[in-house]
């Protein structure tokens, strides 16, 4: 019977099993289960979010279906939790196992592989079909936290270079500007560019799911790994879906990990037949133009200086009382992103 | 009878399903199967009889089946029918 791990021997216990099978025991989860024989713990899993993980069976117990007993208990708390899809992550030789319970591979890499439980990937792009040009189509994914003349600059120069540019807006909220403003001013944003389609990533590219990294820790040796299968995935189910065969991506002068997403992109993409197109920022005066820039400026109050950097349509948000709440979060605390 | 919240039952285990049903504005069922290719048809007129047998019209059905036999279908079905409907 599967088993909730809360007393301190017990996660020791989980830990230890987790460890012998060469995963890597993260804290920070929201349920900890496991089955216990003969008062020993002999297997375990674990939730965080919509994102399973940490399981691991004792290899005397791996004949039988510990691993279904786990993953039905754990899919059952994270829907009562509200979390649906459910995504999990292991390792390429144990994706198999999870596609007997009905998981669906969305993208592996040399040492990890990243499910999804029901088929959110078919319906997001289901959805989007309306949204699907013909032609030679490029493709973008941004934050615009919140968008600037340099994301305008941007977005310009890649539209010229394809038939239609499909701009994705990161869908993930942990950013300064929420989801819904920054989409509602790109939208604002790109509106004379006749041959753009504004659009956003739900949970397949650069998600709290594909590259949680991104929002959190800039030296995460796991980073890269992340970036990796995060491209992957754009490559392997996003680009066909959309006949994209361009990414367009600014030159990242500031940024660690945006920097090498990057770099991460030159090294995946172009064997899935995708050519990486660099565009050089847009300088204003010296310095290359950034949201983090525009944040800054934000925090001090200089609405004078920033309408340099961002068009009329940002800058009027900016300056609106709507955007009261947002100024007052800079000024308390000035993050990354 | 009407679907008025989200509700599930059954396991992933081996000759078990997974049923999970929420409102919708119509009747769509979706079905994943390890045993699809050979019995889908069959698992999803199983469904629907029972959706037809319980007056059910409109909603959202998932379920995930690992080659139950069609007692289990109607069991786990039913069961997340009747959780689905209590207020």
């Amino acid at each position: 019977m599967v088993t909730e791990l809360n007393c301190v021997t017990d996660v020791v216990a989980a830990q230890d099993l987790i460890e012998q099978s060469g995963l890597a025991f993260e804290d920070g989860f929201d349920d900890l289960v496991g089955v216990f024989e003969n008062n020993e713990l002999v297997a375990v899993g674990a939730r965080a979010g919509n994102i399973l993980k940490m399981f691991a069976v004792e290899p005397a117990h791996r004949s039988g279906d510990l691993l279904g007993e786990l993953v039905t208990n754990l899919v059952n708390r994270g829907f009562s939790a509200g979390f649906d899809p459910l995504f999990v992550y292991t390792k390429p030789e144990y994706a198999t196992s999870f596609e007997a319970l009905n998981f669906s591979l969305l993208a592996s890499h040399e040492q990890v592989a990243l499910l999804e439980y029901g088929k959110g990937l078919k319906h997001w792009l289901a959805s989007l079909r309306p949204l699907v040009r013909p032609g030679h189509n490029g493709a973008v994914v941004m934050n615009c936290n919140p968008f600037t003349l340099g994301h305008r600059h941007l977005v310009e120069s890649a539209a010229r270079q394809v038939d239609n540019l499909y701009l994705f807006v990161v869908r993930e909220d942990n950013s300064v500007f929420p989801f819904e403003v920054r989409e509602r001013l790109v939208r604002a944003g790109v509106a004379t560019i006749p041959n753009v389609q504004v659009l956003d990533t739900s949970h397949y590219a650069v998600s709290n799911i594909t590259f949680p990294a991104y929002f959190l820790d800039e030296h995460n040796p796991v980073a890269v790994i992340q970036m990796e299968l995060d491209l992957n995935l754009f490559a392997a189910q996003i680009a066909p879906f959309f006949v994209i065969t361009r990414r367009f991506a600014g030159t990242e002068p500031y940024c660690d990990v945006t920097g090498g997403y990057n770099e991460a992109m030159k090294r995946v993409l172009p064997a899935y037949g995708i050519e990486v197109v660099e565009i050089e920022r847009k300088r204003s005066d010296q310095a290359a133009i950034s949201a983090s820039q525009v944040r800054a400026l934000l925090a001090r109050g200089q609405f004078g200086a920033l309408a340099e950097l961002v068009p009329a349509t940002t800058l009027d948000f900016l300056c609106s009382a709507e955007a009261a709440p947002i100024r007052e979060g800079l000024q308390r605390n000035r993050g990354r992103h | 009878m009407r679907i008025v919240k989200k509700a599930q039952a059954g396991t992933m285990q081996s000759s078990d399903l997974m049923v999970f049903v929420e409102p919708g504005d119509e009747l769509s069922v979706e079905i994943d199967s390890t045993v699809k290719k050979q019995f889908e048809h069959l698992i999803r007129q199983k469904i629907d009889q029972v959706l037809a047998a319980q007056g059910v019209t409109a909603g959202m059905v998932r379920v995930t089946d690992r080659g139950a036999l069609d007692y289990a279908i109607e069991a786990r079905l039913e069961t997340a029918l009747k959780r689905a409907g209590e207020a």
